[in-house]
């Protein structure tokens, strides 16, 4: 009985730090930014915002690959500043919303199907691949003008 | 686990195959104990099963009873059932799932008895075991940078069974009340499945994403004193008349 005592104390002691639930993973649009001259990496200042919100997503960093966000909708549209030249980003998308466990939740993967964008910085856009899931692999390679030497 | 899905499968052909391998010398001792011991019907309470918060993740409770007899010497029928409950509240999602299940099986006991009041057995047995249960995601939270998504998932009901080998010990500690315990390998036959969510837990069994689970039982018994060979051979005469 004393043992049956010790037993469950014990089980008492390690229930007290069990209760540990991970996050859902979360899947974003890997880009690659490439010199559309040279097709060289390129390392631009980048600000990044969506449309409609307040909160910068990226901000004067400078990168030659980001993680974009998707919303939920159909679309998600992205101001992007290249060394101050602001370009738009719309990628239209399909949502689809997955089950990870009941111990972390939901979140949602997205098959890319389109992307508008303007021309101030962005010369062209290449899907590799349009599947954007949990396990991030480079999703786009966003072709870049370079700076011309007025502009440095 | 993956290991000791393996192990248990190998542990059940190996026993088969020992069982096998023992008929074809035909040098099984007779027992001497071929009598019953336990007059009556069994009724057990598993008391670990209110507790199992205690070593399991999330919010889970329940209660489980039993009915057995020794029906033939040494070899108990047995009957299970019970209701468990499953709550995990985070900040991404509000599960519940709940359920009842039932077990049906039987007890084989290897303790040679001393004498008749020796009523103390160590068995091994079988189980086949169903649940009918529901799940519900009460809400969920998907966080974003656009915003958090929240939604929830109704209803959605349940049938799952499964097979359990077990091993266990039961001791007579005061006339007609015994304890004992049982370890039990659980083997997931199949479960009703949805889209979105799927079945997260399975009353009686465990997470139902496991083929393979582990269990322990510890149980409180009453035997109640009915002997009903004696009622039937004392109704007897009494047809004849």
């Amino acid at each position: 009985m004393k043992r049956f005592l010790y037993l469950i104390l014990i089980l008492m002691a390690g229930s007290a730090c069990k209760e540990v639930f991970e996050a859902p993973p979360q899947a974003f649009l890997q880009v690659s930014f490439l010199n559309s001259s040279t097709n060289n990496p390129i390392f631009p200042s980048t600000t990044v915002w969506g449309i409609g919100l307040e909160n910068l997503w990226v901000k004067d960093s400078v990168l030659h690959e980001i993680l974009l966000p998707l919303s939920a909708n159909d679309s998600t549209n992205f101001l992007i500043s290249f060394d101050s030249h602001i370009d738009t980003i719309t990628f239209n998308h399909e949502t689809i919303q997955k089950y990870a466990s009941m111990e972390s939740g939901f979140y949602f993967e997205y098959k890319l199907h389109s992307i508008d964008y303007t021309h101030n910085r962005i010369d062209s856009i290449h899907i590799i691949d349009s599947l954007i899931t949990k396990k991030w692999n480079e999703n786009i390679i966003l072709y870049i003008h370079p700076l011309s030497v007025g502009n440095n | 686990m993956r290991i000791l899905y393996y192990t248990f499968i190998l542990c059940l052909l190996a026993t088969i195959s020992f069982g096998q391998a023992e008929q074809k010398k035909k040098v099984v001792p007779k027992r001497t104990d071929n009598y019953i011991r336990m007059t009556g019907i069994r009724v057990g309470m598993d008391v670990t099963r209110p507790f199992q918060d205690l070593w399991t993740k999330g919010n889970r409770y329940g209660s489980e009873f039993s009915l057995d007899m020794e029906l033939w010497p040494n070899w108990f029928p047995v009957f299970e059932s019970g209701y468990e409950f499953m709550k995990i509240k985070t900040s991404n999602i509000d599960f519940t799932g709940k359920g009842s299940y039932s077990r049906l099986g039987i007890d084989y006991n290897f303790l040679q008895a001393e004498n008749k009041n020796d009523k103390d057995i160590l068995f091994v047995g079988l189980r086949y075991g169903f649940a009918l249960a529901s799940q519900q995601v009460n809400q969920y939270q998907i966080d974003s940078y656009w915003g958090p998504i929240t939604g929830r998932f109704g209803n959605q009901n349940f049938f799952a069974h499964w097979g359990e080998f077990l091993i266990g010990l039961k001791g007579e500690v005061f006339h007609n009340f015994y304890i004992g315990w049982t370890i039990r390998g659980k083997v997931k036959m199949n479960h009703t499945d949805f889209v979105l969510p799927s079945v997260y837990f399975i009353p009686g069994y465990g997470k139902a994403e496991k083929k393979f689970t582990l269990d322990f039982t510890y149980s409180v018994y009453y035997n109640i004193p009915w002997d009903f060979r004696k009622s039937l051979s004392d109704k007897k005469p009494d047809s004849k008349k």
